[in-house]
């Protein structure tokens, strides 16, 4: 895996994921287990979440309805679908109207690698004053944007 | 005079970070314009071939990366990306040659089919002649990773820009604090005296 190289993930909707897996980034190995997200209409936020989370190794927190009942096997697969828990992720593209929906999760993810990289998508333009990354920086001169 | 070097160190790391800035800007217009791009030829190749012959349904149940990002030791701790794409596909043969093999040589050990080192092109997905403006869709989109790539280089001088000065003013503060906690025992024990 580490002679291959990072891969690029992508959460976003149905046109930015075909896209981006027309252009070659799209893994799906024999463990099912895929580097994209496709974030429709009936996609839950913590699904989002849950997905994205481990691309940053953040501390285990994963939503689970009862925290006391651990599934070992459920766990394994919640665990290799999560990005930021995979360290063979270098870059993932976000749909930034999907980056404020887990913005959260985004702002506690302060690591270089992977990056997080909020594009725009068809009905939701980029917004430069949304960007976790661009916020922080604007907030180096500005306090109410210094978190 | 170590205070001066701080606040001139400091001062080259905001300048080097507003030009990163600039550029990391100028990197995400491009890429802004190569994803619309590639949304309005996916739009014209939805159109071509059917509502439903470009989505998920067409996806592959086996996908490798063609594109892949190979990271190296730069300066200053920096990580360098490359992104390297798998090789050409080498034409296929057609044809019953590995039983001609077979023929002359007796049973031979039959090549493994998922061994073949350039990953399939996604383009197979959806069909065997596509309409041209999926191909431009692809064109875009790949253009599209390369300008991530470019952008995440930037990215992350940014961010080494946004913490570094942080944290060393944090430490600076701290330094001071501790140095001042120590003053005040000592203040209040001579005035008690």
């Amino acid at each position: 895996m580490a002679g291959r190289g990072k891969l690029i993930a992508v959460i976003g909707d149905e046109d930015t994921v075909t896209g981006f897996l027309l252009g070659g980034i799209g893994e799906l190995n024999k463990n099912r287990h895929p580097n994209f997200l496709v974030v429709e209409k009936d996609t839950t936020i913590n699904e989002i979440e849950d997905t994205f989370r481990s691309l940053g190794s953040l501390p285990g927190r994963v939503v689970e309805a009862n925290p006391n009942q651990r599934d070992p096997p459920l766990w394994d697969e919640i665990d290799s679908r999560q990005f930021l828990n995979r360290d063979d992720i270098g870059i993932i593209l976000i749909n930034q109207y999907i980056a404020e929906m887990v913005r959260h999760a985004l702002d506690a993810h302060q690591q270089s690698i992977p990056a997080v990289l909020e594009i725009p998508s068809k009905e939701h333009p980029y917004d430069a004053a949304k960007d976790s990354i661009l916020r922080r920086a604007r907030g180096m001169f500005t306090a109410e944007d210094l978190r | 005079m170590a205070a001066l070097d701080l606040r001139a160190e400091l001062d080259s790391l905001v300048l080097q970070l507003l030009g990163d800035l600039e550029e990391l800007e100028g990197k995400r217009t491009v890429l802004n314009a190569r994803v619309e791009e590639g949304w309005l030829s996916l739009a014209k190749a939805r159109y071509a071939m059917g509502a439903k012959s470009v989505g998920p349904l067409q996806y592959a149940s086996h996908m490798e990366p063609q594109v892949c990002l190979h990271a190296s030791e730069a300066q200053e701790g920096l990580q360098k990306f490359k992104v390297v794409r798998a090789g050409v596909h080498a034409p296929e043969e057609v044809g019953p040659r590995e039983a001609g093999l077979r023929r002359r040589k007796g049973p031979t050990k039959t090549p493994e089919p998922e061994s073949s080192e350039a990953p399939q092109d996604p383009l197979n997905w959806f069909g065997i002649l596509v309409p041209h403006s999926l191909r431009q869709a692809q064109a875009s989109f790949r253009d599209g990773v390369l300008e991530a790539k470019k952008r995440k280089c930037f990215l992350e001088r940014v961010i080494q820009c946004v913490v570094s000065p942080a944290a060393e003013q944090e430490a600076e503060d701290e330094s001071c604090l501790e140095d001042w906690a120590a003053a005040v025992p000592a203040e209040t024990s001579a005035k008690a005296i």
